[in-house]
């Protein structure tokens, strides 16, 4: 019994020395509990594990997009963010209606200009976390 | 004749009139083949909300060539969610002349897995006018993820003032990355081809 409250402690310990805004992207609990905006995130684990494989110094933009219910229509958001030199690789999840973008750790990221970016693909950016790797 | 126009246009406007629009900055090539007609069509969007481009058509049927300079625009877009709802002004002006032209307009909603839309069109032209009005719903049998090819189950409905009579016929339709593919067979135009790439 001793040692089961030991761990909860040290593991309660762990967890509150996590920084709020730099999430652990392993487990999908995490992921639904510490949110900038405190709205519930929702990214596929497996996904989003698969999206960061090879990726280091970086934080994720994740951005809730409306509209987004086709992959042909989709094709121009993929293009018109690979073109910003900032941004390190970029996913489009239709079945959450969410864009996964990586950009460089330390670059400022504005969700105004990602709002534009969607826009002039037709779509609508409604929020955005951003995820510290 | 009636009917075989009817069919060609049944497909031109559902079939080039499907992605009207590109994104901002974005071109698209299409080209259609029947057993009446080719036509390749080439529009470019200086913004989401319009596009310009040129159709160039060999209409086997009259034996004539010409082109038309079209013009679409995006008069409303609803974004949710799970759904998008659009509504196209589209127009063109052929190379036959001012009196030669058409004007329509062109909805559609769909989901991931549904899709409704409609047509309506009218032909000006100096011999004869058209108005065309068409249907279409579909349904995507799986849900591909981004990447993934994607297929749509459809089904076509359309009238023709030419021979007013309505025609229902199954359409498929594929795409995969920037490539959409649409095939319709009808029993008296035989395989419809409609092929479009975006860049």
């Amino acid at each position: 019994m001793r040692k089961i409250l030991l761990l909860i402690i040290f593991t309660s310990i762990t967890w509150a020395e996590n920084p709020h805004d730099h999430m652990t992207y392993f487990n999908e609990d995490h992921l639904h509990e510490q949110l900038v905006d405190g709205k519930k995130l929702k990214v596929d684990p497996i996904r989003f594990n698969k999206f960061v494989m090879g990726v280091t110094d970086s934080q994720i933009a994740v951005v809730n997009v409306k509209g987004m219910v086709c992959d042909f229509c989709a094709r121009g958001i993929e293009k018109t963010f690979t073109k910003d030199p900032n941004v390190k690789k970029i996913d489009v999840d239709l079945s959450s209606g969410k864009v996964l973008i990586a950009y460089n750790k330390g670059q400022e990221i504005k969700f105004d200009d990602i709002k534009e970016k969607i826009l002039i693909n037709g779509l609508n950016a409604i929020d955005m976390t951003i995820i510290n790797l | 004749m009636g009917i075989r126009i009817t069919f060609i246009f049944a497909f031109l406007s559902f079939g080039i009139d499907a992605r009207p629009i590109s994104y901002s900055g974005g071109s698209t090539i299409m080209a259609f083949s029947d057993n009446m007609k080719n036509s390749i069509y080439y529009h470019y969007s200086p913004s989401y909300k319009y596009s310009i481009g040129i159709e160039d058509i060999r209409d086997k049927y009259f034996n004539e060539d010409y082109s038309y300079a079209r013009f679409t625009y995006l008069i409303n877009r609803e974004n949710t969610k799970f759904s998008q709802r659009n509504l196209y002004f589209q127009s063109g002006l052929s190379s036959k002349g001012f009196n030669n032209y058409f004007y329509g307009m062109h909805g559609d909603w769909e989901t991931r897995r549904l899709f409704v839309g409609f047509g309506l069109k009218k032909t000006e032209k100096k011999i004869q006018d058209y108005l065309e009005q068409s249907y279409q719903i579909g349904v995507a049998p799986y849900l591909g993820d981004y990447g993934d090819l994607h297929t749509w189950v459809m089904l076509k409905s359309k009238k023709n003032s030419l021979e007013n009579k309505w025609s229902t016929y199954p359409v498929l339709k594929f795409f995969k990355g920037n490539t959409l593919m649409e095939i319709g067979y009808h029993q008296r135009t035989n395989l419809d081809f409609h092929l479009m790439y975006r860049f």
